[in-house]
């Protein structure tokens, strides 16, 4: 059925919302975004910051858009006198006893204070600069977080994070009236596996991720959607890169996986990504010794010593490769005797309680279902017997897999080994955060990931590399990007039928409910 | 006068003694027959928990969020909204002055200071070098009409004025 | 523990008939004067009948807000699919008004029949008596008299407990009080929802003051129509009132009269007037909360919800206070504002800094060094404090400045001008 939808009217603009929407969401498919503090959609309604003051017609006094229904008929003005006068009263008074340090503060150019007082607050302060600031030290919340006091507006996201999502509510709001502070009692710490979200909910300067203090001014960072590697939840993230190197994780909301938080273990699960001691170019072995080459020369010696091969073939993946990547290592062997395989690491649980169907999962890889779904095998120790006899086995960015094989030993990967050292050539791939792909998350859903930063050297993304040699195989044509690649898959793997990165979007979908039911 | 007094606090910070055991558990168990939730005896267990310690401590506090299915932190953000649970040791009497507007204008600022001299407390919320006496002033004990009010720790006393305090003092001495 | 005075002749003794007397606080000495014949009677009556009668009375509630008490028990549910729950606000706090801890410590019965009627009409089988921590006394006294009459039995199954606060002014706040039975910060709630459908514990909910319940038995027991009479001027203010009157008059204390009855009357007659070789200079009539009114206005208030309002104040809980002119309004004012500071839950930013900065300005005027420009900063700062907020603290805290600066401008200008010696606030 149908939902019933309510006409209103905001700022001029119709728009027709459902039933029971909240005027300050209604204002949003207008084009109009209100000034607010507390409200997160993410977070029970708290109407206290009372920043949204909107005029409605008909009502004896200024509403908030954060708690006021829509009704049919409604008229709302942000823009009338009385509203901006509510609001600029509204900004003055968050200002009064704020320390105004945006120079050394992390969240300026990113801070909701700074916004809304640009956009509608007063000139100057009319609070005279001989009475003193409220002051309180700064506290040392928990592994990650920072909590300063005197920037704080007391919009108690933070607290209503804690208590009515995470379900432990370890912060307070203690004493009253201008007195007040977020509070947490002496002998806890802000530690549960999903508070770090309360540095982002944080509209201002006051809670700080003590990873990323004083690392970088936000109008220095480059935002590039992606995709979590830390579990199989597949979080929707944004990584903030600075001068190409990636100095933040933060969600990227997605109603139907992560809403709008991420964990900690994804949030710190960066580092990696900036590793210096990557390998910049291919390498062949030429009488016993690997030899740096390039790209030409390393695919002709790939497809030679493919050509004519018979047998079997074992790919060894990473269950943290692109869907792309998975597809072109199988394609790479039509022909041959294939046996796909890939491990994944398991950690322990953690859920965030107050959200269904979202947590830290055990397994800590991406795309383990893309693998799955696309013939890979979780029996890892079939495959590693299988290699022993194989003529040729791709190692896909498993450093530390150690394989016997009396066959060819290609390698490709970000990092080199010991073990990667044995390979007959080693092939230099892009990691995450250098390329676009697509992970298969635990549910099934295809989701985006793209570019954050270039490769180091010659590395290129894997469907590259496997796609390059496919076509000097003579096995296909060249790809000339990742959406390419995704749909030479969505052509031929049924849980994809159809798709494309431009359906895909921002926010991904599940894949096709038939190809999901196990094998 | 009952003279209800509140056991001494020493200076410092006092060792922590749970409050919720034999027959305090028993009666936190009858309060708890009241409400439909735990949570809502949080307000009657911080009051039993004054009454036996004096204040409520960091550690009873976390008592009090054990025995209700709370956590301390939650607990923590409640006994600082009320005023009248105490968050540090206090004296052994505790005296509330009235001094809002319609007691102001009957002269309770004179009663305060009569009281601060009175019990050698000398300063507002300060406790007297004996122990004795920590005065504070509030805001309105809600008997206007029998200015100036003065709760000492649950004795109510009306209409007390400057005069009447010295002897005041010695009744709880 | 003081006593109450000898009711005045122009007095309408119906609530404080028996203040004073010591038996009527036992069970047995409240039944000896027909005390809970009238609860028997209300719970042989159907529930929707007590209501139609209470609001045929016209009764509104005492506690500030006027509300029709009829009214709000009928905006419960009729067909009951949740517990019903009804809160009694004896959270007393507002500054003036003392006329609910006079209640339950000379008459708890009253307010124990008041309120099991209450239950009963609304259909809720518990009740919670909220009693600001600070009244020790009247807590011992309504103690007492729960269990006596628990132990007689006259309840039903009606429950009644006691609720203790810890001091806080904003419980006295309906919703702020329900989150305070629940174990919560004393914190407001939006609305709506409103109480009658998510009150307390999430369940249908009537809250009403001490008086208004305590009004309840002898609109029960003389009718409707006996209670409708008591009025002297409008005919949608009636019975009787109790005005708690205190600062500078002769003789403070609970005065019971008839709706509309002259306020100069009660100020000069029953209350003996000012103190010799003094005149009245300013009044707020209905607790702290509500505008002052200077001498003028105050000698031609009549004192009803309609006659304050024309006089550009409120009724609000009848809390009286009177300022002679001994009285420097600018510091009562600055006090008043400090309360409110002091009081603030901390939810809505227009309380919470606004309140603090409203008593610093006055601070610093009193102190001498205020400017010309801070009455308009303070008029406008009000004006960002009023109307915008969960609960009225906000509003209570501007309603005196705002009132203030206009009847008594003078006594700003001649701090700002230095024409007054400072006052160092501590």
């Amino acid at each position: 059925m149908p939902e019933a939808l309510v006409n209103l009217t905001i700022d001029g603009v119709p728009v027709s919302v459902p039933k029971g929407m909240l005027v300050i969401e209604a204002a949003k498919q207008a084009g109009v975004l209100v000034p607010h503090y507390c409200y997160h959609p993410g977070l029970p309604v708290a109407g206290v910051c009372r920043m949204c003051l909107v005029d409605i017609e008909k009502a004896p006094k200024l509403q908030i858009a954060c708690a006021t229904q829509v009704a049919e008929g409604m008229v709302v003005h942000t823009q009338s006198p009385q509203a901006k006068k509510g609001r600029m009263g509204v900004l003055e008074l968050l200002l009064i006893n704020h320390p105004l340090d945006c120079p050394i503060c992390d969240q300026a150019g990113e801070c909701e204070l700074q916004d809304f007082t640009f956009q509608e607050g007063r000139p100057a302060t009319r609070y005279s600069p001989e009475y003193a600031k409220r002051f309180n030290p700064v506290e040392d919340f928990g592994p990650d977080v920072l909590y300063v006091p005197n920037r704080c507006i007391l919009c108690t996201r933070c607290v209503r994070f804690m208590e009515d999502v995470a379900k432990e509510p370890v912060l307070n709001v203690s004493e009253r009236g201008d007195r007040a502070f977020i509070g947490i009692h002496p002998d806890a710490r802000l530690d549960h596996p999903w508070s770090g979200n309360v540095v982002d909910l944080c509209p201002v300067g006051s809670l700080l991720s003590k990873d990323f203090l004083h690392k970088a001014r936000a109008w220095e960072l480059d935002k590039s959607a992606s995709i979590c590697t830390g579990c199989s939840q597949g979080c929707n993230v944004t990584l903030d890169t600075r001068e190409n190197v990636v100095v933040r994780v933060r969600p990227r909301p997605n109603l139907e996986v992560n809403r709008y938080f991420i964990c900690d273990h994804g949030r710190m699960n960066y580092r990696w990504m900036n590793r210096g001691d990557r390998i910049e170019a291919p390498l062949v072995r030429r009488g016993g010794e690997l030899h740096a080459t390039d790209w030409d020369e390393a695919c002709e010696h790939v497809a030679t010593l493919l050509r004519g091969a018979g047998g079997k073939a074992v790919a060894l993946v990473s269950p943290k490769a692109s869907t792309e990547a998975l597809f072109l290592a199988r394609e790479l062997f039509a022909g041959l005797d294939w046996t796909g395989a890939f491990q994944v690491v398991m950690g322990e649980e953690a859920t965030l309680t107050g959200v269904p169907n979202l947590a830290l999962r055990a397994e800590r890889a991406p795309n383990g279902r893309g693998a799955e779904l696309l013939g890979y095998s979780r029996d890892y120790a079939a495959a590693l017997a299988a290699a022993e006899a194989a003529a040729v086995v791709l190692v896909l960015d498993e450093p530390d897999v150690s394989v016997r094989t009396a066959g060819v030993l290609i390698y490709a990967g970000t990092v080199l080994s010991e073990r990667a050292r044995d390979a007959e050539v080693i092939l230099p791939i892009a990691n995450v955060a250098e390329e676009d792909g697509t992970f298969v998350n635990r549910d099934g859903r295809v989701q985006c990931y793209f570019q954050a930063k270039p490769a180091p050297g010659m590395a290129r993304p894997a469907w590259w590399v496997l796609s390059e040699l496919i076509a000097v195989l003579g096995r296909g044509e060249r790809l000339a990007s990742a959406s390419d690649a995704f749909d030479r898959l969505a052509g031929s793997a049924e849980a994809f039928r159809g798709f494309s990165y431009r359906q895909l979007g921002f926010a991904g979908r599940p894949a096709a409910a038939a190809a999901m039911v196990p094998a | 006068m009952s003279g209800d007094a509140y056991p001494a606090a020493p200076s410092g910070i006092e060792e922590y003694q749970p409050v919720f055991t034999g027959a305090a558990l028993e009666q936190l168990q009858e309060v708890f027959t009241r409400y439909p939730t735990k949570q809502a005896a949080l307000l009657p267990a911080l009051w039993m928990v004054q009454r036996a310690r004096g204040w409520i401590s960091d550690r009873n506090m976390a008592e009090a969020a054990e025995v209700l299915g709370l956590t301390p932190a939650y607990v923590k953000g409640v006994v600082t909204f009320y005023t009248m649970y105490h968050q540090h040791p206090v004296g052994r009497h505790f005296v509330q002055v009235c001094t809002t507007s319609p007691c102001n204008v009957c002269g309770a600022e004179a009663v305060v200071q009569a009281l601060l001299e009175a019990t050698g407390a000398k300063e507002l919320g300060a406790t007297s070098p004996d122990g004795k006496w920590t005065v504070t002033e509030v805001e309105c004990l809600g008997a206007c009409g029998f200015a100036t009010p003065v709760l000492v720790d649950d004795d109510f006393l009306e209409s007390v004025t400057p005069e009447k305090v010295p002897e005041l003092v010695k009744r709880y001495t | 523990m003081g006593y109450p005075h000898k009711p005045h002749s122009r007095e309408t003794v119906v609530l404080s008939k028996y203040f004073g007397e010591a038996d009527a606080r036992s069970y047995k000495g409240w039944v000896k004067r027909g005390g809970y014949e009238m609860l028997r009677h209300a719970l042989s009556m159907e529930p929707a009948k007590v209501i139609d009668i209470v609001k045929e009375s016209g009764l509104r509630g005492r506690g500030g807000a006027g509300f029709p008490t009829g009214l709000k028990w009928s905006f419960m549910p009729k067909e009951k699919k949740k517990p019903h729950y009804l809160c009694v606000n004896a959270d007393e706090s507002e500054p003036g008004t003392f006329k609910d801890r006079e209640i339950m410590r000379w008459t708890p019965h009253a307010l124990l029949e008041g309120a099991a009627i209450a239950a009963h009409a609304i259909q809720a089988e518990v009740a919670y008596i909220y009693i600001r921590g600070e009244f020790t006394e009247p807590w011992s006294v309504m103690e007492k008299a729960l269990s006596e009459a628990d132990a007689a039995g006259v309840f039903g199954t009606i429950k009644i407990h006691l609720h203790r606060g810890a001091g806080a002014y904003i419980c006295g706040e309906e919703t702020a009080l329900m989150n305070s039975i629940e174990g919560k910060r004393g914190n407001p709630r939006i609305k709506p929802p409103f109480p009658a459908a998510a009150g307390v514990f999430g369940m249908p909910t009537t809250i009403n003051n001490v008086e208004t319940l305590a009004a309840v038995p002898h609109i029960l027991k003389n009718g409707a129509a006996w209670y409708k009479g008591l009025s002297l001027a409008s005919p949608k203010s009636t019975g009787t009132k109790l005005f708690s009157v205190c600062g500078h008059v002769q003789r403070p204390g609970n005065y019971e009269v008839t709706m509309g009855f002259p306020l100069k009357d009660l100020l000069y007659d029953l209350c003996g007037g000012m103190r010799p070789g003094h005149t009245l200079k300013a009044c707020i009539p209905g607790g702290s909360s509500v505008p002052i009114l200077n001498r003028d206005e105050t000698e031609s208030c009549l004192l009803d919800y309609e006659g304050v309002v024309e006089k550009g104040s409120m009724l609000g809980s009848g809390g009286v206070i009177v300022f002679d002119d001994s009285t420097d309004m600018v510091y009562q004012i600055m006090r008043l504002a400090r309360f409110y500071a002091h009081e603030s839950c901390a939810q809505c930013t227009q309380c919470r800094e606004g309140t603090a900065w409203t008593t610093k300005i006055l601070e610093r005027i009193l102190a001498g060094q205020g400017k010309t420009a801070d009455l308009d900063l303070l008029l406008d700062l009000s004006d960002n404090m009023t109307g915008k907020t969960i609960c009225v603290l906000s509003d209570s805290c501007a309603a005196p400045v705002v009132s203030g600066i206009k009847r008594f401008k003078q006594e700003f200008d001649d701090y700002i001008a230095g024409r007054r010696k400072p006052v160092m606030v501590a």
